[in-house]
């Protein structure tokens, strides 16, 4: 009889449930109190870990089917099972969990066994990586809670922690120097027993051995982790951009550096007009250089700024002389060995000798996805900052929120939100209960005035400005009649005493709130007296208060979706929880989805450049269900033009694919070059002067109807609309790096093509790949294989619009795949192996955690990475009912002919006839079969109300669905 | 490997066949008939396990589109390396797949003997319809169109395998799912 040390007791959640592989056998470990229970943690029913389930009433409960076992027998209790689990004898004995794997729970515990003893962190090593106001805060912290171990900061820059705010204003305006910036300086670093490892950076981390390489070579063991790794600047890469005189601002040495900078300079150019490039207009105003900020959206901060805000903000910015660009693309840096102006993609070139670029930052994240911790677009995080490894914790910049804030979780760079997060975390660390949920709150200072934010104001909300009667103004942002947010300028006093009303959401009526015969301070007296704000009696008329206050009400049509929609269409009263069948049904909404979504505001996938290898070649394609044809011309460019005639429409090119000098129409022998433009008409002259075009017909007006184009890493976009964003903005962040992960550079090599129709929607297609929580249940390939379980390692991934997803996962290590766990599902199902397991391999061959990644790339293209079968799936819609998909296999230039069949044997999973594939494919007809033949009705898409839209931290979810629904309804305007 | 491909009254003109082949290829077609005839059956009758009996252990089965074939694309619908793939489908599709319940039936016709190698390895095409019928609809539909370019070898007990089926349809769309072998 052997007892084995499976775990620290104060690893394991109250109340919870955790699952362990013990001597290669999986076991779930249950703590209620200071007793810690044992038993196997796969179901007797169908395969799934217990660990996954809920502890509720003395017994767990499998996540699958809801089976409930006894804790302390391993009975079967209630659902669906009858066979019992195996239970494990389990004591705790020096903070440590013992289990005995020979002998079952009945038994009595040894005699001594002992509760959790206290925590003696004086023995502990807890290590803080990062240098900003997050690792200072939790820093100051854990020694102020009475931490008595060892503490160790890891530093990449070579200072101790300082906070940045000061940077792009003090710093640079010079009215307070590096000191003002410290957080830690070198006596209270002594005070603080600090072993600083300044200018070291952590190159990677064990999380299993607990343990901290970096790049000197030492290693660090720790009990305790804080990753504050913040985040880094996005950078440009343009021409001329590597040219002396452009600076960044992110450090203390970069904001010196600028400082200095400013002395000689005499006109600065400010790339992109966020809060840093604001402050630094703003300060270099201020040293008297003459200034231009260049801002590529058509506004100020489009994506955070309600529109009377951002005009606000503008207006402020003309005021203090500062040249404002906006719409202005930057295509590049101009200048003979020192920058000398910007280059825009309009052709001009702006003059400037100093160059400062703010266009964003990324957060840190290399470390804690290496190690394998829960990384979406930062860490992901409880409420006390405690990562998906018991003994890792993040704060700040590179942390994602623990609650969803407006729908989804976002990740907020700010210096409070850093320093409060800190501070849970640190309280976290030590075993104290800790959490947070300040208000969001963000300030800027700007030509002498400041900007405040408080709560979270989105850009499509619906506004009430009121001017305050000192010359302040405040912007207060409604969602669905609720308070959610409110923007100060010169009003930070009155924003401040708005805080419990945003808190709590207060409800308030924007007549109310804009009504000028109400003073403003008396509105936010009654707000934060606890009070609502509802529509006061109808008055005489508006009249204009004594104080002369202005107020203006701005509702953006995101905001209010038409309730009296001119074709009737009224969506249901729960909202985004129910989706209407004639979403899916209906000829009228699937004609408003091709003019404002296949033809509006897009990028559309058509084609890879693979299949263009040379000018000439040519692709028929679609554009929503409009054909076109995809060639590169002569010039090499790739063009997109309608694949219907100028003269009488007819579809002229009928080759799926070849090579060809020009296109002519068979019909009339119009004839058009590569680039869709009309060079020929036959007879346009008539004949003998008889007949023919008239004298003023134009070629040059009868071209193909060309569409906007873009390209990234080989695969091939087109738009109706002429001024798209750039695909990377178009993408976002999140699904852009997904997308990078799969076309990572190599060149594609087309395996071939698969079509088939589906009688179904094309939505439901996009729904099918936001849906994590069919994935186990509808595939039980994969589970009965034990391929895929419940206790994967999975993300379903949002932008921040909602319309693009990744459903990710990544294969466990060991848990699914052990022998013991091989030998569980024999148990579960008799004969169940596969004679050529090798299909199933995956050769690690991506710089991604997942393994499987289905990217839905708004509106018609599916990224299909399932491990190394690889492939892009272009949805043709056909009408409400059916549409087409196009899959396109490849490969990458360099794959030997092994790793070519291997990606051929692995396509058996997916396509028309694939183990996965043809099961969506059924179960989306069997989903527009029970419309089409049943009465009109909703679906339900409730799961997981605490995320009402966007990315999860679960797969029993529907989110995301609600997250495409929240895009989809504001685009079509139901 | 002799020639077969212009059939009995072009190898009659060339002189090339002599009157055995002609036997010969009486035998030859009508064993490959009921070859097909068997893996038809098979097939309609649902018995996929049965099915992977029609092939030898190294066998190559692809179900693959017309314009994957002609442009040498080599991706497959299916594409099973050796009979324990096409074992592995079978009892997939029969014991995890989730599907609406469905028949099939398979009509092979137009056999042409391309060649028989020294070694007894035979060459063949045939031309293939299948049809479908799902149990909500009174009409069966037109699954697939296409034909079988095959390569037989002989079992120890001298019994006809397909060392290799590329089955290539002509139909380009596939009718939302391809459920059962071809």
């Amino acid at each position: 009889m052997e007892w084995i040390d499976v775990a620290a007791f104060d690893t394991l959640p109250d109340g919870g449930v955790r699952g362990f592989e013990v001597a290669g056998r999986p076991v779930a470990l249950v703590r209620q109190g200071a007793v810690v229970h044992a038993l196997h943690d796969i179901c007797s029913h169908q395969f799934a870990f217990l660990s996954d389930g809920v502890v509720e009433d003395g017994c767990l409960e499998c996540p699958l089917h809801q089976g409930r076992f006894c804790l302390k027998t391993g009975k079967a209790m209630g659902g669906p099972v009858d066979a019992p689990v195996a239970t494990y004898a389990a004591k705790v004995e020096g903070g440590r969990v013992l289990v005995c794997l020979d002998r079952p729970a009945e038994a009595e515990p040894d005699p001594g066994a002992e509760p959790a003893p206290a925590r003696r962190a004086a023995d502990e090593t807890f290590v803080v990586v990062g240098g900003g106001q997050a690792a200072g805060e939790a820093i100051r912290t854990l020694r102020q809670r009475g931490f008595a171990g060892r503490l160790v900061l890891v530093a990449e820059e070579p200072q101790l922690p300082y906070e940045r705010p000061p940077l792009s204003k003090e710093i640079l305006t010079g009215t307070a120097d590096a000191a003002l910036c410290r957080l830690i300086d070198e006596a209270a670093a002594r005070g603080l027993d600090l072993d600083a490892r300044l200018g070291r950076r952590a190159v990677r981390l064990d999380a299993a051995a607990r343990r901290l390489a970096l790049d000197d070579g030492a290693t660090l063991a720790y009990d305790r982790l804080l990753l504050a790794t913040g985040s880094r600047l996005r950078r440009l890469d343009l021409p001329g951009s590597d040219l002396p005189g452009i600076h960044y601002l992110r450090t203390l040495d970069e904001a010196l550096a600028l400082r200095r900078a400013f002395g000689s300079a005499k006109r600065l150019a400010v790339v992109g007009g966020g809060f840093i490039g604001l402050e630094v207009a703003s300060a270099a105003r201020a040293a008297g250089l003459e200034v231009v900020v260049l801002e590529r959206e058509a506004a100020l901060m489009s994506r955070l700024l309600p529109a009377p805000a951002a005009a606000l903000l503008e207006a402020r910015l003309r005021a203090a002389g500062v040249t404002l660009e906006l719409g202005a693309a930057v295509s590049g840096f101009a200048g003979e060995g020192v920058v000398s102006g910007v280059v825009l993609a309009d052709g001009r070139t702006l003059e400037a000798d100093l160059v400062v670029v703010g266009v964003g930052v990324l957060p840190n994240l290399e470390l804690a996805r290496d190690a394998g911790l829960e990384v979406a677009d930062g860490i992901l995080v409880d409420a006390a900052g405690r990562t998906s490894d018991p003994a890792i914790f993040a704060a700040g910049d590179c942390a994602v929120f623990p609650s969803p804030l407006r729908g989804r979780l976002r990740r907020l760079e700010s210096w409070q939100h850093a320093r409060e997060q800190a501070r849970a975390a640190a309280a976290a660390m030590l075993g104290e209960p800790a959490g947070y949920a300040s208000l969001p709150w963000f300030w800027s200072d700007l030509f002498g005035g400041s900007l405040q934010l408080l709560g979270l104001p989105l850009a499509g909300d619906e506004t009430v400005l009121r001017e305050a009667p000192d010359g302040g103004a405040l912007v207060f942002a409604l969602e669905e009649g609720r308070l959610v947010g409110a923007i100060a300028f010169d009003a930070g006093a009155r924003l401040r005493r708005l805080a419990g009303a945003i808190e709590r959401a207060a409800r308030v009526d924007a007549e109310a709130l804009a009504d000028p015969t109400r003073p403003l301070d008396e509105l936010i007296a009654s707000l934060a007296a606890g009070g609502s704000l509802i529509a006061s009696p109808k008055r005489g008329g508006p009249k204009d208060s004594e104080q002369g206050q202005h107020a203006m009400i701005d509702r953006t049509p995101t905001a209010s979706p038409l309730r009296n929609d001119p074709d009737g269409f009224e969506w249901p009263a729960e909202g985004l929880s129910r989706i209407p069948d004639w979403v899916y049904t209906d000829e009228t909404i699937y004609r408003r989805e091709v003019e404002r979504i296949f033809h509006g505001r897009t990028w559309n996938y058509v084609a890879l450049e693979a299949e263009l290898p040379e000018p000439g070649h040519f692709v028929r394609s679609n554009v929503g269900p409009t054909p076109v044809v995809v060639t590169r011309a002569e010039d090499g460019a790739i063009h997109v033009f309608e694949n219907r005639c100028a003269h009488r429409a007819a579809e002229f090119c009928r080759s799926l694919r070849g090579k060809a000098k020009e296109f002519v129409c068979p019909y009339h022998q119009w004839s058009y070059d590569l680039t869709g433009k009309l060079v020929g008409v036959p007879f346009r002259r008539g004949v003998n002067k008889q007949g023919g075009m008239p004298a003023d017909f134009d070629p040059k007006q009868h071209s193909l109807r060309r569409l906007a184009v873009t390209t990234r890493r080989g695969v091939v976009f087109a738009s109706y609309c002429d001024d798209m964003e750039p695909l990377e903005d178009y993408l976002g962040p999140e699904i852009l790096r997904e997308f990078d992960a799969t076309f990572d550079g190599r060149g594609l090599r087309i395996l071939g093509y698969y079509r088939n129709t589906l009688p179904g929607n094309w939505k439901l297609y996009h729904e099918n790949l936001k849906d994590p929580y069919h994935a186990t249940l509808l595939h039980t390939f994969l589970v009965t294989f034990g391929l895929l379980v419940a206790g994967n390692k999975s993300a379903m991934l949002c932008d921040a619009t909602g319309r693009h997803g990744v459903m990710a996962s990544a294969k466990s290590e060991g848990k699914a795949v052990s022998a013991e766990n091989r030998q569980e599902m024999r148990a579960y199902r008799e004969g169940m192996e596969l004679k050529e397991p090798r299909f199933m391999n995956f050769v690690q061959e991506f710089d991604s955690p997942w393994s499987v990644t289905m990217t839905t790339i708004w509106p018609n293209l599916v990224v299909q990475r399932e491990m190394n079968t690889l492939g892009v799936r272009q949805i043709v819609p056909e009408g409400p009912n059916q549409f087409t998909m196009v899959w396109t296999m490849f490969g990458f230039e360099g794959d030997d002919e092994e790793m070519t069949r291997h990606r051929l044997r692995q396509g058996n999973l997916m396509g028309p006839a694939g183990f996965l594939g043809l099961e969506d494919n059924e179960a989306m007809k069997f989903v527009q079969d029970g419309m089409l033949s049943g009465a009109a009705g909703e679906h339900l898409v409730a799961l997981d109300p605490a995320t009402p839209v966007g990315t999860s931290e679960t797969l029993i979810s529907e989110s995301a669905i609600r997250a495409m629904y929240q895009h989809w309804r504001g685009v079509i305007g139901v | 490997m002799s020639s077969l491909a212009a059939g009995p009254t072009a190898a009659a003109h060339s002189g090339t066949a002599s009157p055995d082949d002609w036997s010969e290829r009486l035998r030859l077609r009508l064993e490959i008939e009921e070859f097909n005839v068997a893996y038809c059956r098979a097939l309609d009758e649902g018995r996929l396990m049965d099915w992977v009996e029609f092939f030898a252990e190294d066998a190559l089965y692809v179900v693959t589109a017309r314009e994957n074939h002609d442009a040498g694309l080599p991706v497959g619908l299916v594409y099973c390396e050796g009979k324990g793939m096409a074992h592995d489908r079978a009892f997939a599709i029969l014991e995890t797949a989730m599907y609406a319940p469905r028949y099939l039936r398979h009509y092979v016709s137009n056999l042409h003997l391309a060649g028989v190698a020294a070694d007894g390895t035979i060459e063949a095409e045939s031309s293939y319809l299948l049809l479908q019928t799902l149990m909500d609809r009174p009409e069966p539909t037109l699954q697939q169109v296409g034909r079988y370019l095959d390569r037989f070898v002989r079992g120890a007990d001298g019994r006809l395998l397909l060392a290799k089926r590329i089955c290539v349809y002509d139909n380009l769309l596939v009718d939302n799912s391809l459920v059962y072998p071809v």
